[in-house]
């Protein structure tokens, strides 16, 4: 006789047949093979089974083997297969709990510096309060969404590491990110939800409300914001600054001269006259016309000579001049210094910020370009060297490239403080992928990038709208390259069989993620959609569907290792031959074709892009190995190299690796960046550091980045290559120093910080 | 801070910073790195900017 039964959690409680009854009528009802008779007699003969067996207190397991094993003989054929289904579910729904738990518990009780799961995204502090309540909510979300909403295939090839699905904690909640027109954003001023800012009117409020815009939409995505115009968008700020100073100063000088009155509003006036007859604003440089008329109109109303008018005019200009460039650097500081320590996401992030700038050629564009050089260079307020935003540089032959072109020197200067700062990065619009898209004077049809290396401009939803502003990739996979080349063993054929699955696969998976993104309304982005940030979403109201204008975006399939792939296929990498070469780039054309027909076939953009891989870059060799042991030149690592990278410690000159990698970015347009690896003093020396820019410009790279040691010491705040020792204070890390030697060397170098020390 | 406070003070147990690029962006400290980007960076090799490697 039966009498208790042993629970899952090893409780023992009183038998109830009532209890398996009711779950057999539920199973039968699902299938239509019966009802409770049928249950109460099934049950009978499970009892009758367990009884037989001798077996007094049986565990919940082995009843349910029983019920399978009755229903299977008495010819329940659908009912079973429905049980043991559920049974399965439930038993995958459990252990992704248990993993939950188990997960949390890491999060809440193991130190970051231990833990590799809490570092997985170096930009949160796993150790914080909100970084941990974040990685708590990401793991909850994960175990959600695989449970719930993938297609079985999908989570399986998830889980397996078959793919890799990014930002799978947000799956079913946004996008990833997005290019803001900050331009049309502050024209006739924005809200950010929790108050309505009326448009700036100086640089300096244009500067807040720019890294404002960036913490408004960073909440409202999971990726990085971008600034595709930062440029063109502070000019304008600029333009009113200048403005200001040149009437206040031009006022005050009239009034100490002639002892007059205020007479500031008097020339407010003034000078709108002027801009109305000549349709011209007053700026930093202006038309023959404007000034011929301003200098009239002056004489006329204080009774001045030419000479006078002249001299007054020219000295205003200048000292406006002077003060806006000065309120411009200010401006520039402070958005640094914001974007460094401003926090978003629950307070748990610095936003994932970048900001493009370098073609606007007019004096305000070049002026905000100058200062913002000149503020990274400066560093944050003890030297630091800043991590936010990424500077981008866009290099254009015929505005910044040559020796003539009206911003060579601002492209001069971007060298010599990359060569300290490693950022800005650069990208280059004479590619022929870029400049395809490129018209004269029309700025947002200038490649800009964004977060890592996120690239949009064509459209296939919309070809009449291939431009970078207001527009941003939805979501990515990647696909586990190596993998497909290792189970393919040698054979070619075979590989591009798999790879043609599982590009369909990724697709799919990504299509359906699209559906989940496309049911949210403008309600669900406050910002990005609320404030008409991304494009064609100032046409919709509050509770429209964003499925159609979501359709800019882009859907983009990534991958990771194409070394270890080439290895494992052909037995070289693409830095060993030029024959490997040509095979890396058949198989990444082949890639680019899948998305290039889908994109057609489905009237939306599939993009092809050259994975980031923080995370990623662990987690499917850690699972090949497990798989495969450790293949020489393939798993043998603690990471698959970078996307098409060519191995980063595989010895190659600098020139060399920039000229096989270029074809590849013309490939990858979702998405792309190559790093050489320079030694500190090659990169200090600035015209070595200008000729690898131009080596990219001409290999075709779509955007590149030179990486060098920038090392600090905070005790004398030296900043440059340190080794064991500190070449200022010549202190070894850790160790202290005497006072005297820190004020001497404070004569030294008056803008050494004061360090505070550590209490 | 007294005197002697201070002078045992400046500088112990003080590391030096090391800004590395990872990704695409720039970390302050190789501290919140995970495993396999901390392996990548130490593996990395410098690129000359001769003909050969």
């Amino acid at each position: 006789m039966i009498v208790s039964v042993i629970k899952r959690d090893g409780r023992t409680v009183p038998y109830d047949g009532v209890k398996i009854i009711r779950a057999i009528e539920k199973a039968l009802a699902a299938t239509g093979e019966g009802g409770f008779d049928e249950a109460a007699r099934l049950t009978a003969s499970v009892q009758g089974a367990l009884d037989a067996a001798g077996n007094e207190s049986p565990n919940i397991e082995a009843i349910q083997d029983e019920v399978e094993r009755q229903l299977m003989n008495r010819g329940f054929n659908d009912t079973a297969k429905a049980y043991i289904l559920y049974r399965a579910n439930r038993t995958r729904a459990r252990e992704a709990t248990s993993t939950l738990m188990k997960t949390i518990d890491e999060i809440t009780n193991v130190d970051a510096r231990t833990s590799n799961m809490k570092r997985d995204n170096a930009n949160i502090d796993g150790n914080t309060a909100m970084g941990s309540m974040l990685q708590i909510g990401a793991a909850g979300a994960k175990a959600y969404n695989e449970l719930y909403l993938l297609r079985p295939e999908h989570a399986k090839a998830y889980r397996e590491g078959d793919i890799h699905i990014h930002d799978f904690d947000f799956y079913s909640l946004t996008t990833t990110c997005c290019q803001i027109d900050i331009i049309k954003l502050f024209h006739g001023g924005f809200s950010t939800g929790h108050g309505y800012l009326r448009e700036p009117q100086s640089i300096q409020s244009y500067a807040a409300l720019a890294a404002i815009a960036i913490q408004a939409n960073q909440n409202d995505q999971h990726g990085g914001q971008s600034i595709p115009n930062f440029d063109y968008g502070m000019a304008e700020g600029i333009v009113k600054s200048y403005h200001k100073n040149f009437s206040r100063r031009l006022a005050e000088l009239l009034e100490d001269r002639y002892e007059l009155d205020d007479q500031l509003q008097a020339l407010k006036a003034l000078v709108a006259e002027v801009e109305e007859e000549t349709g011209e604003k007053l700026r930093i440089e202006n038309s023959e016309t404007f000034n011929v008329k301003l200098q009239a109109k002056i004489m006329e109303q204080y009774h001045l000579t030419t000479e006078e008018a002249k001299r007054h005019l020219t000295k205003c200009r200048d000292r406006a001049y002077k003060s806006t460039e000065r309120d411009t650097y200010q401006a520039m500081e402070g958005f640094v210094h914001n974007l460094n320590t401003m926090h978003s996401r629950a307070g748990a992030q610095t936003p994932f910020s970048s900001i493009n700038y370098g073609t606007d050629t007019s004096a305000e564009g070049r002026m905000a370009i100058e200062n913002i050089l000149k503020a990274l260079d400066a560093g944050l307020g003890h030297g630091e060297t800043c991590i936010f935003p990424i500077h981008i540089f866009k290099v254009k032959e015929g505005v910044n490239y040559n020796p003539e072109d009206p911003n060579y020197d601002l492209f001069r200067l971007s060298c010599k403080v990359s060569a300290k700062r490693l950022f800005p990065n650069y990208t280059f619009l004479d590619a022929p992928y870029n400049l395809q898209y490129y018209v004269k004077g029309r700025p947002e049809t200038e490649v800009a990038t964004m977060g890592c290396r996120t690239r949009v401009m064509g459209n296939a939803y919309d070809p009449s709208r291939q431009i970078a502003y207001s527009r941003g990739n939805l979501s990515f996979t990647s696909i586990n390259l190596p993998r497909l080349a290792i189970e393919s063993n040698h054979d070619e054929k075979v590989f591009y069989e798999k790879l043609q699955g599982m590009l369909e696969l990724t697709a799919q998976q990504l299509l359906d993620r699209f559906e989940i993104q496309a049911s949210k309304h403008v309600y669900n982005f406050p910002f990005l959609m609320g404030q008409g940030v991304w494009l064609d979403s100032d046409n919709l109201t509050n509770a429209d569907s964003v499925r159609e204008v979501l359709k800019h975006g882009t859907l983009s399939i990534g991958f990771i290792g194409l070394a270890e792939t080439l290895t494992a296929l052909y037995g070289q990498h693409h830095g060993q031959s030029e024959e490997m070469q040509k095979k890396g780039l058949e198989i990444i054309s082949f890639m680019r074709k899948f998305c290039d027909n889908k994109s057609q076939a489905m009237k939306m953009n599939f993009t092809l892009l050259a994975t980031p891989a923080e995370g990623l870059s662990g987690r499917f060799i850690r699972q090949d190995q497990k798989r495969y042991g450790k293949i020489p030149g393939v798993t043998d690592r603690e990471y698959y190299t970078n996307s098409f990278h060519i191995p980063v410690w595989f010895p190659i000159a600098a020139y060399e690796k920039i000229r096989l990698e270029g074809p590849y970015h013309a490939l990858c347009n979702a998405g792309h960046i190559s790093y050489v690896e320079l030694d500190g003093d090659t990169a200090k020396n600035v015209e070595a550091f200008e000729t690898v820019v131009r080596w990219m410009h001409d290999c075709g790279i779509g955007y590149g980045s030179i990486n060098h040691p920038v090392d600090r010491d905070p005790i004398c705040g030296y900043v440059g290559v340190i080794g064991d020792v500190c070449p200022r204070c010549g202190r070894h890390e850790g160790e202290m120093i005497d006072p005297a030697h820190i004020e001497e060397l404070h004569k030294m170098y008056p803008e050494m910080p004061v360090f505070q020390g550590i209490e | 801070m007294t005197k002697t406070n201070m002078e045992k003070k400046m500088g112990q147990g003080v590391g030096f910073e090391r800004i590395r690029r990872i990704t695409g962006y720039l970390v302050g400290t190789m501290d919140k790195w995970n495993d396999a980007k901390r392996a990548e960076e130490s593996d990395r090799v410098k690129h000359g900017l001769g003909k050969n490697a």
